[in-house]
């Protein structure tokens, strides 16, 4: 299939989604501009001077409705076959934990799909563009972070 | 002796005829009496004369795959002094499964990803290294694997060490030098396929399948030239009797007729994307010149998306080495919609049933249930469960089928179907394969006693990524314990006797003629048992949980050793994601049907070495 093809089949599915809510679409402000250059916030700069690259802002964070289309994205575009149910973590890393591997900002999460990561993160963003990947940022930081618990114990 | 020298004198390994070689130097007359030859001195169960065999040459020690050794120094009577005599780190977090291979007198490792190749000295003190290989391995396959980044082992054949890279390569590297001889590439990691399994050498081919059930590949086998690795040819997994290579008057399946079967079990065109993978073991009767494999789940996992019986997946597959075709083929599972894969040895004895010697296959599957087919024409002779099974309530002698349970069957319609005993992680993981033993004539093989629910849903199809559509949490299944090792017979089909194991038990099984089989245990016990009582002679906590397989050897210094990898992983890596420390990135909470194996192990790749 063409990704022209698979990418008119996610925007129906999310347009369908997004009928059902009964809600108008997002307006679409920056979501299609320029990606951002990678770039994490966590990364030490040299002589702390950062590169220039934008710094994008997902246009839906907080959009409960938006979020709720990218729960069926996650699970429509196979996310959740490497990352769990839930994004609870499976041979990709869990993503409602609130670590991060390569960043937790708008950003960098948006980088992180949209360009892939080298340990087998697949790029997505031939398939589902700027929009589909705020989307799915969206729903990522809709998740309930658990408190960071860092120690397990088997002690009573 | 010298690996080398022991590489010379197996130089001459006879080819076959080949139609793609067209032009190409023939076998002679020479080499055809020696292929007679060799063919009569293959060790071959418990029929033919078995050489000494102090080394451990192809990933289940022989052709039949029985992880039977003849070495006899280790006894039931000595065998609780065993203790370690060495141990190294492979520098690797993977899950270790497979098995190291012992050539003379050097013994190979292969690692997990990235797949680094050690060739350890046996002959000299601390074992060092003679060289080691560390081939360029793409980090996309790590997440491309669906369950670890595991690797079951090596081949040796004509001086060369063969073996799979994740990414989709196979290597062939000189076993003396460590020089790599060629490197080409098997498997399209871009369409989901990534390499796990141990190949298999016969003769003159390099036997290997690819990885890729969870991610809606078009499964095959392929046959690689062990000279320069050029592909000799490739049998897919379903689909036309053209790409299955089922052949008019060659092939016959035991209760099927009719042509195409691999193309109209299936709805529309969904045997393109069958899953079929080959992530298991491979094995080869000399007399019969047949191969046999098994192989994995159909895909995806939400069956509705493939309405049939989806030859050929959860099916063992028999095959012509010389040019792949199909001699017959026996489906376990029928339209799979529990990801039971059918990827499990194939073990090849030779057993009286019915008053008369019978060649037979036996299997223990995913599903629950312990097959003894005919391996000369795939029929079934007996099938019965060796754990808890909800999904069936038998297998049917007469169609072959099994008889189905209707509330246990899943589907996106269906919703949250629960209770379906074993869980997909097997009533015993595929790659923990079993051992038999000529001589108390048992199967000895790990057990998972695991129940799941399954809720799938449908799912898309989208190259290199994911194509399941489920979600399916496992639950300790009835009796209290999570799994076991057991002594099986397969003329009366009944276990003979179970150690029951806290935890489900993945790693595969060894049995000696002295009388001693050995396995390990997910929370990292490595043990060795009477192999007629099940008895418990020794036992060591080993650096992580044992998901690889013992091997056994007599080194250069003429004792027997034993060896086995410890390494948490393979599919626990994903579902007890507490065991893992290396990842600040990613902490996750004990899963509930196992909250206490954080407890007991965590990852870590060690090679050990036990002895008297």
């Amino acid at each position: 299939m063409s990704g022209s093809w698979l990418r008119r089949a996610i925007m129906l599915v999310g347009l369908a989604a997004l009928a059902a809510c009964q809600r108008p679409p997002p307006a679409p402000a920056p979501a299609d501009a320029a990606p951002p250059a990678v770039r994490y916030v966590d990364h030490v700069a040299a002589g702390e001077v950062l590169p220039p690259g934008a710094t994008p802002q997902n246009p839906h964070r907080g959009d409960a409705a938006v979020a709720r289309n990218g729960a069926l994205l996650f699970n429509s575009m196979n996310c959740d076959g490497c990352h769990g149910t839930d994004a609870s973590g499976w041979v990709g890393p869990a993503l409602g934990d609130g670590r991060w591997r390569y960043g937790g900002s708008d950003a960098e999460i948006f980088a992180s799909i949209y360009y892939g990561r080298p340990k087998g993160m697949p790029a997505f963003g031939g398939t589902l563009g700027p929009e589909g990947i705020w989307t799915l940022v969206t729903y990522l930081q809709s998740l309930p972070v658990p408190k960071d618990e860092a120690t397990e114990s088997w002690e009573p | 002796m010298s690996a080398s020298i022991i590489a010379a004198g197996r130089e001459e390994r006879g080819v076959y005829e080949n139609p793609s070689n067209k032009g190409r130097s023939r076998p002679g007359a020479v080499v055809r009496l020696f292929l007679a030859g060799w063919a009569l001195l293959a060790g071959f169960g418990a029929r033919a004369a078995e050489p000494p065999r102090g080394e451990w040459t192809m990933p289940a020690g022989d052709y039949a795959t029985t992880r039977y050794s003849p070495l006899a120094d280790i006894t039931t009577a000595n065998a609780a002094r065993l203790h370690p005599v060495w141990t190294f780190s492979s520098g690797v977090l993977g899950g270790h499964e497979g098995q190291p291979l012992v050539i003379g007198q050097t013994m190979y490792v292969v690692t997990p990803w990235p797949n680094v190749l050690y060739a350890f000295d046996l002959s000299r003190e601390g074992y060092p290294l003679r060289w080691k290989y560390r081939p360029n391995v793409s980090p996309n396959a790590i997440g491309i694997s669906c369950c670890d980044v595991v690797n079951r082992g090596a081949a040796y054949a004509a001086g060369k060490i063969v073996y799979n890279l994740l990414d989709g390569h196979t290597v062939a590297v000189d076993a003396t030098s460590g020089r790599e001889v060629w490197n080409v590439q098997s498997a399209d990691l871009g369409n989901g396929e990534t390499m796990t399994m141990a190949p298999v050498i016969i003769k003159d081919r390099v036997i290997i399948g690819a990885s890729g059930g969870e991610f809606g590949i078009y499964g095959w086998l392929k046959a690689l030239d062990l000279s320069d690795g050029h592909v000799l040819w490739t049998a897919r997994n379903s689909g036309p009797d053209t790409e299955v290579l089922a052949k008019p008057g060659v092939f016959r399946a035991p209760y099927d007729e009719g042509t195409d079967l691999g193309a109209r079990s299936w709805a529309n065109d969904s045997w393109k994307t069958a899953g079929a993978p080959v992530w298991g073991w491979i094995s080869y009767d000399p007399e019969l010149d047949l191969l046999y494999y098994g192989t994995g789940n159909a895909a995806p996992y939400n069956a509705e998306q493939r309405l049939g019986d989806n030859k050929w997946t959860a099916s063992v597959l028999a095959r012509r080495p010389g040019d792949g075709s199909l001699v017959w083929a026996y489906q376990f599972t029928p339209h799979d919609n529990w990801d039971y894969d059918s990827t499990g040895a194939m073990v090849l004895v030779d057993l009286p049933i019915a008053g008369k010697t019978t060649h037979a296959l036996v299997h223990f599957d995913k599903n629950g249930f312990a097959y003894t087919l005919d391996r000369t024409n795939g029929k079934l002779l007996s099938a019965t469960s060796f754990v808890p099974v909800t999904w069936a309530s038998s297998i049917d002698l007469t169609s072959g089928r099994p008889v189905l349970v209707d509330a246990k069957q899943t589907g996106a319609t269906r919703g949250n179907v629960t209770g379906i005993c074993p869980s997909l992680e097997g009533g015993v993981s595929p790659s923990s394969p079993p051992a038999y033993s000529p001589r108390t004539h048992l199967f000895y093989s790990s057990t998972n006693n695991l129940c799941m629910d399954f809720e799938s849903r449908r799912s898309t199809r989208l190259k290199g990524t994911p194509y399941m559509g489920v979600n399916s949490p496992y639950h300790p299944g009835p009796g209290g314990y999570r799994g076991s090792f057991m002594a099986w017979d397969a003329v009366s089909g009944r276990k003979v006797w179970e150690n029951k194991e806290d935890f489900p038990t993945w790693s595969g099984a060894l049995v000696t003629a002295g009388d001693v089989a050995f396995y390990g245990t997910l929370d990292g016990y490595f043990k060795s048992i009477d192999a007629r009582s099940g008895k418990v002679l020794s036992k060591f906590k080993v650096g992580s949980g044992v998901i690889g397989n013992p091997i056994t050897f007599r080194a250069p210094d003429g004792r027997q050793y034993v060896a086995v990898y410890a390494g948490y992983g393979g599919d626990w890596a994903l579902l007890t994601g507490d065991i893992r420390s290396e990842d600040p990135a990613d902490v996750r909470a004990p899963v509930d049907y196992m909250k206490d194996i954080g407890r007991h192990t965590s990852q870590g790749g060690l090679i050990w070495i036990f002895g008297l």
